[in-house]
């Protein structure tokens, strides 16, 4: 008979972490099949061949995601984790995300290098599950979109096909298409909304991310490109096309698949309720940003893996959570989301210099 | 009286006890009482003289003491206790004129503003009833807690109430905030004179043989209790908690007196579930009452960073324990919280 002071015997809250990982395993494997489905579907070239390959991808990069962990293991001379399937779990999440995110088009040894890069040097190093700086996932296919440039290109993406409408082009996209994800994707999981946002809604109400975050991010992009949107239309006079710019932004390329798996990352987000806001706008902001003035179509990798940067920093800002702050952070962030908005229309409409002319002529 | 001993007490520290034997002759001695009209002054004398002060201390009840400050006074009348600790409502049915009595005391000794009374969603219809008969032509007021949602309501009631930051004791704040049993024991040493002899005590767990709502005198040993009893069953491991299950305590020896604080005792198997890697989910964050960040100041304590333990107002932690009981990895955030506080404080 022993008495153990370890813990209260708090056993009514039945919300545990590894239930979480287990929830998002779930979406992740239903969003594979009905991704791999659909794009059987499509109307593409070789719509068969591509189902196929990117069945292959996801098997594929999961696999090599739990071969890294448990050779690591092996190394480290501890293998209890993998004694059941619960050990499994974040290294298949960790493959199959990287997988969905690589168009299908991707050769299989720069999948493979990509789950490499993305276990080992964004995830294991730093210690494992829980203390990664970086989210491992986009640390891995960020690897492969620098230095496999050329074999990943995909054309005639929505998204590009946006930017040569703004430059005057002629596109018309059908809405009932972009819905069901049946175009050019940059990534596998660029996938049907409509699937997105029942597995959002899914993951929301099982809390394995948080509304504040992808919430935010999705009414930040909601906002900005109506911005860009309406500047660029008010300009030729014609509305007719923001809808569709609004649209496109929206549903396809990653911006909800983002806002679904790869934002509300818990271990490399921040964990109080302004932080959160904060990190979602500054995400957001930076990836329509990319989206309108770099050459990259899809800015949300970038954006993300910057974000991460800077969550200890602004983790760092907060001492405690009131409502006063928590207003004035949504107000600062709303006129921010505003202005950046503005300013990016403008920007792409070359007004800058005319602003800064009514201004009083800094320039 | 036998001897001086040093043995350890409900919080786990030793302390002088004087241990005195029971001849057994229970000679009654007739305090003075009171009638119905009573002054401000005389209800704080009893309480003070008959030891009553010191009554209810888990979580964030106050102590019953007054001073020109008290402006309310909130009763919580619920008997629910998680997991395994769940009291009836027979005490409360029984005693509800006393109880109502009870209130009405405290409300004069602190010359409250206004008096509310906490009750469960989830109580029975006859408690309810009954207390509500008592208190009608009174002028308290009634909240109701969903107590099957843990998410500090009642001090989230006294915030609003007070309008304005709580500190660590709502003395401070002008809240007397007590249980309904210590509203007893003030009706029953103001009315009837009977200082606080007895205690009444919900013994739970599987560790028992039989699980009881005792009447105990005030100094019995708990060992004595757990003879009586039938003794433990053939479990190794086992968790000792006194108190509230989120905020009392665990001792590491079943050797100790029953004093007029103790309300419920649980010995259970040990049911240590594993830890898991604090995932960053900010609960802990969202759920915390005093608005400070549990999460970032266990991070601070794991880096050993004084200035930002200092920085994330650390010492305004109330322990209430609502961050253990989120998080899903069933770390023990208010330990971590509680190791912060030492190091700056």
């Amino acid at each position: 008979m022993n008495f153990i002071t370890k813990k209260a015997p708090i056993v009514n809250n039945s919300q545990r972490s590894f239930k979480r990982s287990f929830t998002l395993h779930f979406s992740l494997i239903v969003t594979s099949i009905v991704t791999v489905v659909l794009k059987a579907l499509s109307n593409l070239d070789n719509p068969g061949e591509l189902a196929v390959r990117a069945f292959f991808m996801i098997l594929i990069g999961a696999l090599v995601s739990v071969i890294v962990e448990v050779v690591y293991a092996y190394s480290e001379k501890d293998i209890t984790k993998f004694k059941d399937y619960k050990g499994y779990v974040n290294p298949i999440n960790t493959g199959i995300l990287i997988a969905l995110l690589l168009p299908s088009v991707t050769p299989i040894y720069v999948l493979i290098l990509a789950v490499f890069v993305g276990v080992y040097a964004g995830k294991l190093v730093f210690g494992g599950y829980g203390f990664y700086i970086f989210n491992p996932v986009l640390v891995g296919v960020l690897f492969a979109q620098l230095s496999f440039g050329a074999q990943l290109a995909v054309f005639d993406t929505p998204l590009q096909l946006l930017k040569e409408a703004l430059n005057g082009a002629t596109v018309n996209f059908n809405v009932l298409d972009l819905f069901v994800g049946n175009y050019e994707a940059v990534a596998i999981g660029s996938t049907s909304v409509i699937l997105l946002s029942i597995i959002f809604i899914y993951l929301l109400v099982s809390k394995v991310i948080d509304f504040r975050i992808s919430g935010t991010f999705l009414i930040s992009v909601l906002i900005i490109s109506f911005g860009i949107g309406f500047i660029n239309y008010y300009v030729s006079g014609d509305f007719s096309g923001v809808f569709d710019y609004v649209l496109v932004n929206m549903i396809t390329g990653l911006t909800f698949f983002g806002a679904v798996f790869l934002i509300s990352e818990t271990v490399s987000s921040p964990t109080s309720r302004e932080t959160k806001i904060v990190y979602a706008v500054v995400i957001a902001v930076l990836m329509m940003t990319v989206r309108v003035l770099g050459d990259n179509t899809e800015g949300l990798i970038f954006a993300i893996l910057f974000g991460n940067m800077i969550t200890p920093f602004i983790n760092r800002t907060v001492q405690r959570s009131n409502k006063k702050t928590l207003i004035k952070t949504l107000v600062i962030s709303f006129v921010f989301v505003l202005f950046t908005s503005i300013a990016l229309g403008m920007i792409l409409q070359g007004k800058v210099e005319e602003v800064y002319a009514l201004v009083g002529g800094v320039l | 009286m036998l001897e001086f001993k040093d043995m350890i007490d409900r919080y786990g520290k030793v302390v002088d006890h004087v241990v005195i034997e029971n001849d057994k002759l229970y000679e009654k001695f007739q305090y003075k009482t009171y009638e119905k009209a009573i002054t401000t002054a005389e209800v704080r004398n009893v309480i003070n003289d008959f030891g009553l002060n010191k009554i209810s201390i888990d979580g964030i009840f106050t102590n019953l003491d007054f001073n020109a400050n008290s402006k309310f006074v909130v009763v919580n009348a619920m008997f629910t206790n998680e997991p395994f600790i769940s009291t009836d409502y027979e005490f409360l049915i029984k005693h509800s004129a006393e109880m109502a009595d009870g209130i009405e005391l405290l409300s004069i000794a602190a010359n409250a503003e206004k008096t509310i009374i906490l009750v469960d969603k989830f109580m029975p219809e006859e408690a309810l009833l009954e207390l509500g008969k008592e208190i009608v032509e009174k002028d308290f007021e009634v909240i109701t807690i969903d107590s099957k949602k843990v998410d500090a309501r009642d001090y989230k009631i006294i915030k609003k109430l007070v309008n304005e930051t709580l500190s660590i004791n709502l003395i401070d704040n002008g809240v007397v905030y007590t249980d309904i049993c210590a509203a007893k024991m003030v009706h029953d040493a103001v009315r009837l004179g009977i200082p606080v002899v007895t205690r009444k005590v919900a013994i739970t767990g599987d560790a028992l043989n039989i699980n009881a709502v005792y009447e105990t005198r005030v100094g019995t040993r708990f060992t004595e209790l757990v003879e009586d009893l039938g003794g433990y069953t053939d479990i190794t491991n086992m968790n000792l908690h006194i108190g509230s299950f989120l905020t009392g305590v665990q001792l590491d020896n079943d050797d100790f007196a029953i004093t007029q604080s103790v309300d419920s005792i649980n010995v259970a198997e040990f049911r240590g579930v594993d830890e898991d890697v604090c995932i960053k989910c900010g609960d802990c964050n969202d759920i915390c009452p005093a608005g400070i960040l549990p999460q970032n100041i266990m991070d601070a304590e794991l880096r050993s960073v004084n200035s930002r333990i200092v920085d994330l107002n650390t010492e305004e932690c109330v322990e209430c324990g609502l961050c253990t009981y989120v998080c899903p990895s069933k770390i023990n955030v208010l330990e971590w919280v509680r190791r912060a506080k030492r190091r700056v404080g």
